[in-house]
């Protein structure tokens, strides 16, 4: 029998083996390239730059690095485990170093290879699938699915180098050991020889310090960059600590003997898979982060689309007219926003007086509008009164902390030097929608000597409020038509020599439905990528957990049997695998959960902080509550099937 | 009358072997057991057993012998309750088996029996002691009590040494004696061994043999082994001969143990299985 029979032979006796380290192999690499497809999109290239959706990208992208890096050295580690033990045999029996190591190069080229072909393929089918669900519920139509070279080179690359260096790790490690130890592979546990509470503690304190840098460096210039550094350097704390701590909570609990003993079985058997455990925690907490955070993310962005739009526009629908622009009859106008399913609830009219400056050195020019105060009082609660030759500075803005009297030094503009005007105060808060930044407040006496005075023009503020502002799409377009039907045939109101005002501008609709659409379709990218990832990481936290829990499931079911054999009940079996189980779920959920939450509040800074955003707190508890029952659900499931498997199906009684 | 100090619920105790004051207690009683496999009256059904009715006493140490296939290892499942017979009726300890069932019948085994298996079946994520106090910790017995069940029994088995070792460290021998240990820590009415030096080399075997023989005699524990080793066999006081799912004959030890084992010997001859092999 030839060398290349003998490998054959080997491979349909154990083609579950094989089959269970190609599945996980093509499933690092199609989760990979699902991501590739995202992160090498042209139309998210595009908006990357420009938006801070590359920040965005930046940790769930380190996360499904580890993730490929912990994943496939992971199954590597369940596979050659198995593996180890043959070619030991086979090193007894004479084979040379020469001959295993080609039998080793062989099976694990073969089944990388393989495992690329599979990936790449299967996870440009579901990123088809991926991106027309995604793009169709969310309503996007910028965003297109198309394959480049990058996708394809990235993901061979970091797939190759991470193969490579664990398949090394493999080779060393046959080489290096006696053949003794190698024959024996498969049932040794797996021990750690350091097992360190501090160097666990550094871990700790690596984490807490990257928490920190996020936090005082994610609202500065370079906060993306930042961001990057400070989750690598997260990642690493967190797998030194679960490492180092694992073992050493393991061994504290020996110490206790009672305690221990009665825990004796779940306690041995989470320490005898140590090295698969620690990988397992470190992978699934890394992806309850990423997906709980991006939630987290996505919840907050969605419903503050809404409130933003709320925010900058008090009114449903504002805009400037004069006599010569936007100039409709009240009929007119009320037959195309009254409607009878959505009529007009409030309308304002503001008296303003319109004019320019010319400044002096660049030769743009500036608009100005002046108002009564009487006109602003209808606004606000407060009710103001001026004298004559007084005037208030007011910016139609909302400030962020709530100090509204600002002495921001204001000088009249055009009267300044001919008259005595005295500047009483500066208002700063949001009354108007955004039809012009800011006003000049007079009393009416003054406003009536300002008409004469500057060269200005006179014009009204339309401020209207119908029952639902989010059915005024299309009330906001038919208006803007008869708008720019009525405004063609009027000569501009803006001489040519006015630089930096466009008429188009000062005379546009100020809605908030329009405002609602333009930051849906922002934000949209940005929803439509965190749908993604969050998809991907928590189908991916699940698939490792059910590989992790069933790949091994034969060895359970021995030791099942030998427990049973020695007079242990099914209740007691029952309870000693729920208790192993218990930590691999939830362990890495609370974990995972309270990073999530460190990170929220770091990046929170460049929205003025967790604190000032209680929303966004209120967001995080929603989402991680979900996830959490989830979790709580898939756990009774697993736990169901896994009683199912091990003791039902063991026992012919 | 013989003194045996031994070992029990913590403390030692002093109690009289029963074969000396001549009282018969049986501690086993299978009654013309039955077992087919496959439905009763099919064709394809097989009768493992055969009416088999055995009977064993407190203290004695009994090795059930016969050809493959001969239904040793049907009967020793059916006597320890992990398989049920189809007709008879197994009594162990006064408690008919076939009156626990479920989880009971667990718990009535990790009290009652110690097993002993041919492959050992320790758990190789426990080291030797963990294994061995396994069963008590079942039963929640206090720390102190169980280490000092483990370091008389490892003591009176050699393997004080391998305690904190795991499984895969130690030898196949090394490995059966710290099973018995672990059948023999809650101090149970009888041991049942199925072919416990079937895996081991002749040196291991006599070792583990000479352990059976201590249970017997030191701790006054019965023992019935299923082998098909003579070499085996010989240690024990009666050897009990099944062939095709029925007692064919039963030997009683008289004379030393070189005797009995020509006597054994003798009789595989006229069963027909080879001897040549032990």
């Amino acid at each position: 029998m030839s060398f290349n029979q003998i490998v054959w032979k080997m491979v349909r006796a154990q083609y579950e083996k094989y089959i269970f380290y190609y599945v996980c192999n093509s499933l690092a690499v199609m989760l990979f390239f699902l991501f590739s497809t995202l992160f090498f999109n042209d139309d998210i290239v595009q908006v990357k730059e420009t938006e801070s959706i590359q920040y965005v990208l930046t940790v769930p992208g380190i996360a499904l690095i580890t993730f490929t890096v912990f994943f496939i050295s992971h199954a590597h580690n369940i596979f050659i485990k198995r593996r180890k033990s043959e070619f030991g045999l086979f090193m007894t029996l004479g084979m040379t170093n020469r001959e295993v190591s080609k039998l080793l190069i062989l099976e694990n080229g073969i089944i990388g290879i393989l495992s690329l072909v599979t990936g790449i393929v299967a996870g440009s089918l579901f990123s088809r699938i991926f991106f027309y669900l995604l793009t169709s519920s969310i309503g996007i139509n910028t965003i297109f699915y198309h394959l480049n070279i990058e996708m394809f080179l990235y993901t061979i690359i970091i797939y190759l180098i991470v193969f490579v260096v664990t398949v090394g790790r493999t080779f060393f490690l046959i080489f290096n050991q006696n053949i003794v130890l190698t024959l024996k592979s498969d049932r040794v546990s797996e021990e750690i020889k350091m097992k360190s509470p501090l160097l666990g503690s550094v871990g700790i304190v690596i984490i807490f310090i990257s928490i920190l840098g996020l936090y005082f460096t994610y609202n500065g210039t370079n906060g993306g960059n930042y961001l990057l550094i400070w989750t690598v350097t997260t990642l690493m704390g967190l797998y030194l600590s679960i490492n180092q701590f694992t073992s050493f909570f393991i061994d504290l609990i020996k110490k206790n003997r009672t305690y221990y003993y009665q825990q004796m079985l779940p306690l041995s058997s989470l320490d005898y898979k140590f090295k698969q455990l620690t990988s397992i925690l470190m992978l699934i907490t890394v992806m309850m982060m990423v997906t709980i955070l991006y939630s987290t993310i996505i919840l907050f962005t969605y419903t503050e689309t809404a409130k933003q739009a709320m925010k900058e526009n008090p009114y449903d629908i504002a805009f400037f007219q004069t006599e010569s622009k936007n100039n409709l009859s009240e009929e007119e106008l009320f037959s195309i926003v009254n409607q009878t399913e959505n009529p007009i609830q409030e309308h304002l009219e503001l008296s303003i007086y319109s004019f320019f400056q010319k400044q002096p050195y660049s030769g743009s020019s500036n608009v100005y509008h002046i108002m009564s105060v009487q006109d602003f009082n209808k606004l606000t609660s407060n009710q103001i009164e001026l004298g004559n030759k007084e005037f208030i500075y007011y910016i139609n803005e909302e400030l962020e902390n709530n100090d509204s009297d600002h002495a921001l030094k204001f000088t009249f503009p055009n009267v300044e030097l001919k008259e005595n005007y005295t500047q009483i105060k500066t208002i700063v808060e949001k009354n108007i929608n955004n039809v012009s930044k800011e006003f000049i407040l007079v009393n009416n006496f003054e406003m009536e000597q300002l008409k004469n005075k500057l060269d200005g023009f006179e014009s009204t503020i339309h401020l209207i409020n119908v029952a639902n502002w989010k059915e005024t799409f299309e009330v906001v377009e038919k208006l803007q038509e008869s708008f720019a039907t009525f405004n063609e045939n009027t000569p501009p109101i803006i001489e040519g020599n006015a630089e930096g005002i466009s008429e188009e501008y000062l005379f546009r609709i100020a809605s908030k439905v329009e405002d609602y659409n333009r930051n849906k379709n922002t934000n949209g990218i940005l929803f439509f990528v965190t749908s993604f990832l969050c998809v991907l990481f928590f189908v991916g936290s699940f698939v490792i957990l059910y590989l992790n829990l069933f790949s091994n499931i034969d060895k359970e079911k021995a030791k099942v049997k030998k427990l049973y054999n020695i007079g242990v009940t099914t209740l007691e079996l029952k309870r000693m695998i729920s208790k192993e189980l218990t930590p691999i779920f939830f362990v890495p959920t609370i974990i995972g959960t309270i990073l999530a939450l460190l990170f929220m509040t770091g990046m929170a800074t460049d929205i003025g902080g967790i604190v000032q955003n209680p929303e966004v707190l209120v967001h995080f508890l929603v989402v991680s509550g979900i996830y959490h029952f989830i979790q709580i659900g898939f756990y009774l499931y697993a736990r169901k099937k896994m009683f199912l498997n091990l003791i039902h199906k063991s026992f012919i009684d | 009358m013989k003194k045996i100090k031994s070992y029990k619920n913590g403390s030692y105790f002093t109690y009289t072997s029963t074969i000396e004051r001549g009282i018969a207690l049986v501690i086993l009683n299978a009654c013309n057991i039955v077992k087919i496999y496959g439905e009763p009256d099919s064709e394809s059904s097989t009768i493992a057993l055969n009416g088999v009715s055995l009977s064993v006493n407190k203290g004695e140490f009994i090795a059930i012998m016969g050809p493959s296939g001969s239904g040793k290892s049907t009967l020793l499942n059916v006597l320890s309750g992990i398989d049920k017979p189809t007709s008879g009726e197994v009594t162990i300890a006064g408690e008919k088996l076939s009156k626990i069932t479920g989880d009971k019948l667990a718990l009535f085994r990790r009290k009652q029996l110690g097993f002993v298996f041919q492959d050992f079946n320790l758990l190789d994520s426990l080291t030797v002691k963990e294994n061995i106090i396994l069963p008590m910790v079942l039963e929640r017995k206090a720390v102190p009590e169980m280490e000092s069940r483990v370091e008389y029994l490892a003591s009176l088995f050699g393997i004080e040494s391998i305690l904190d070792k795991y499984p895969y460290h130690i030898s196949g021998g090394q490995q059966q004696r710290a099973a018995i240990s672990r059948a023999l820590v809650n101090a149970p009415s009888i041991i049942l061994a199925d072919e416990p030096t079937g895996n081991l080399d002749s040196k291991s075997s006599e070792v583990i043999m000479e352990c059976f023989k201590k249970v017997v005699d030191e701790l006054s524990t019965t023992v019935l082994l299923v082998t098909h080793d003579v070499f085996a066999a010989s240690y024990c006081q009666k050897v009990v001969i099944l062939k095709d799912g029925t007692i064919h004959s039963s030997i009683t030890k008289k004379g030393n143990r070189k005797e009995f084992l020509d006597q054994i010997m003798n009789s595989q001859a006229v069963l027909g299985g080879s001897t040549d092999v032990f």
